[in-house]
């Protein structure tokens, strides 16, 4: 849940949706101050019309008397009863002349007079209706001489202006939405696109090992915020290769320096008179070279960076190994055997570090399997080599650990180093290969290294 | 039969020079190119023991020069080098065979003596692997000091088998060995001489052993001492 309130993508809807609230708010609320004070004075500007049209249509009479005349839509417009526009005319002095409706007339009696600009009143309830009129009273010229008119309208200006607003708010209710989601989506989409290359990134990341410390993150076509973390990373990485370089030198370098010492010991052991411990001072030795000589295969192995593309005989390879390994495994009191394939099998590869990873897994039956049992090592036609014993078997629960560095078996005697099986896994992790625990059903175990085939 | 080791490190060279001993070769040893140049030009060593790592130059160098003057001495390269290199240089330099530092003394022996048993080597007339001699001159096999007879085929196996004591000989060089190409091959020819042979010496109570490397071929191992 955290981490979803961390994304970006999230950080910026949220912070969109609330400028648009916010927005939306504000604009509504402006807007229905500006169209209060427009249509007030709209309103303004009607009543004067109307004060105007009013004094327009007053004339004398053939008696020389101002009387109003008003057109036949005008008449019914004023006529209409309640909630109608009122008027009242009166001659410069107070007389009404006339007045809709009469009540009106009494109503206006004693009002002040009315200057060249309009001055505005309010009045409510006049005659039987309850509505409240605003309105005007302005003086005019007029055919008959100087007037004074009062125009009402029912009401305040707001109906006609809240009706307006409503329409435009239930528009808006549809509108801003609608604008906000689609820009949630641009924004949205613009950010999964711009870290697009972060994903990419990181799968690459994903795959920077103890091996591939030499790769290196695109620094191309990033978006610029996030280069320069890229760019920080890389210089990080060429820090880690280079300690790990240091460490790899060492390693190789200490295993090295040990041989010499090793090699002093166990010929002055052999050249002993055999007495007492002598024995198993030499097992002691024998363990301690081994260890050594894997130890160099495994700095050596993290050193470089193997050619795997070579076309390799895996047949060929595994009949040498076989052959070199025959007299020690004889020695060690069991048999070895070559089966499978009667030609080459051509897989990619290396062929030396083909040869140390199937040296390792006979060396591994060879140590873990008890009994003058025979060990067969068969090539398969499809780029594989499965090393058969008939040892105890690997149980299922510890099939994951045999390939890490230094596991070994528990009560499965000392003599290993723990590093032969890691070593082969590495290889195979290299050739992009795999490598398989299995049930040999007799008994025993099934080792079956999986090459690639040369050319597929 | 005398032998020159060339060794710079003291306590290797001495424990060389013991085990070498032991084993009846009368042993020099040298710590430099130099020392090594000067012992070879006045003594015609059987066979030699050469380290790769000197003091005053590389022993690869030492080796070409030899056998571009012409010195076929069989030599064993001792070497801390890394496999792969070892083979490659050391074999193209003219070495016979290769042993890569930590090794066993034993080791050392065998190899020695397997490079004399090579045809033209010095213990190449006479094999011996426990109790068994060849006399390959003669033709004659003696078990435990009895003249064994054998068949020729049986007895060409068992020279290939001893003149590469502890090693695996191939099925397929036997077959060469013991076949023209026009000779008609039977697949399970060799197994069946192997067969007869190795009975044949079990019965004579030979202490050597031949094993089968099933797929591969054979090899005989000496008694463990």
């Amino acid at each position: 849940m955290r981490r979803r309130f961390q994304s970006l993508q999230f950080q910026l809807a949220l912070r969109l949706a609330l400028l648009y609230v916010a927005t939306t708010a504000i604009v509504l609320g402006v807007l229905a101050y500006r169209a209060y004070e427009t249509a007030g004075s709209l309103h303004d500007r009607e009543l004067s019309l109307r004060a105007e049209d009013l004094a327009g249509s007053v004339v004398r009479d053939s008696a020389g008397n101002p009387q109003l005349d008003l057109p036949p839509s005008l008449v019914r417009a004023y006529a209409l009863g309640a909630g109608a526009d009122i008027y009242a005319i009166r001659l410069a002095g107070g007389r009404v002349i006339a007045a809709s409706p009469p009540s009106f007339a009494d109503r206006i009696n004693g009002w002040p007079a009315p200057g060249e600009d309009p001055s505005y009143f309010r009045l409510p309830g006049l005659g039987e209706s309850s509505d409240t009129y605003y309105g005007l009273s302005i003086a005019l010229d007029s055919a008959a001489g100087p007037l004074w008119v009062s125009v009402a309208h029912a009401g305040e200006a707001k109906t006609l202006v809240l009706s307006l607003l409503w329409e435009f708010g239930n528009d808006l209710t549809w509108i801003i939405p609608g604008f906000t989601v689609i820009t949630l989506a641009i924004g949205v989409f613009a950010i999964r696109g711009g870290l697009k290359p972060v994903r990419e990134l990181s799968a690459m990341a994903a795959t920077i090992g103890p091996h591939t410390t030499s790769l290196r993150l695109p620094e191309k076509n990033l978006p610029s915020e996030i280069a320069p973390l890229v760019h920080a990373i890389n210089h990080a990485f060429d820090r880690l290769e280079k300690g790990f370089a240091v460490q790899r030198e060492f390693t190789a370098n200490a295993a090295h320096e040990l041989r010499t010492p090793l090699a002093i010991v166990t010929g002055a052991l052999d050249s002993m008179d055999d007495r007492g411990d002598l024995a198993n001072l030499k097992r002691d030795v024998a363990r301690m070279n081994r260890l050594v000589e894997q130890l160099l295969r495994v700095a050596r192995l993290d050193a470089i960076s193997l050619d795997v593309s070579d076309p390799v005989d895996l047949e060929g390879v595994a009949r040498e190994v076989v052959s070199t390994m025959a007299p020690w495994v004889i020695a060690q009191g069991r048999a070895v055997a070559l089966a499978g394939s009667d030609g080459p099998v051509w897989v990619s590869g290396n062929e030396h570090a083909i040869t140390d990873a199937i040296r390792n897994v006979i060396e591994n039956a060879v140590l873990y399997s008890p009994g003058g049992e025979e060990i067969e090592v068969g090539v398969g036609p499809d780029g594989s080599v499965a090393v058969t014993d008939r040892g105890p078997g690997i149980p299922v629960s510890d099939r994951e650990h045999v390939f890490e560095r230094f596991w070994r078996g528990a009560g499965l005697g000392i003599e290993g180093a723990g590093l032969g099986l890691s070593i082969t896994k590495d290889i195979m992790a290299r050739h992009a290969g795999s490598v398989l625990v299995e049930d040999n059903p007799p008994g025993g175990t099934i080792v079956v290294l999986s090459f690639n085939l040369h050319g597929s | 039969m005398r032998l020159l080791v060339v060794e710079d490190e003291p306590r290797i060279a001495q424990i060389l020079h013991a085990a070498l001993r032991s084993a009846a070769f009368a042993v020099d040893t040298v710590g430099t190119c130099d020392d090594a140049r000067e012992a070879f030009s006045v003594v015609p060593y059987d066979a030699a023991v050469l380290d790769l790592g000197l003091p005053d130059g590389d022993g690869i160098l030492l080796l070409k020069e030899l056998r571009i003057a012409g010195n076929r001495v069989p030599i064993l390269v001792l070497t801390a080098r890394d496999a792969v290199e070892a083979r490659v240089g050391g074999l193209d330099a003219g070495a016979d065979d290769y042993l890569v530092k930590p090794f066993a003394t034993a080791e050392v022996v065998a190899r020695v003596k397997a490079l004399l048993r090579r045809p033209g080597g010095a213990l190449g007339t006479t094999l011996a692997a426990g109790n068994i001699i060849f006399d390959t001159i003669g033709r004659d096999v003696r078990v435990a000091d009895r003249v064994l007879q054998l068949a020729r085929r049986q007895s060409t196996i068992l020279e290939h088998l001893m003149r590469r004591l502890g090693r695996v000989v191939p099925k397929s060089v036997l077959e060469e060995k013991l076949y023209g190409y026009d000779d008609e091959l039977e697949s399970n020819a060799i197994p069946v001489h192997v067969h007869h042979l190795r009975r044949k010496l079990i019965d004579a109570g030979a202490n050597a052993e031949i094993h089968t490397v099933r797929g591969i071929g054979y090899l005989l191992t000496e008694p463990r001492s």
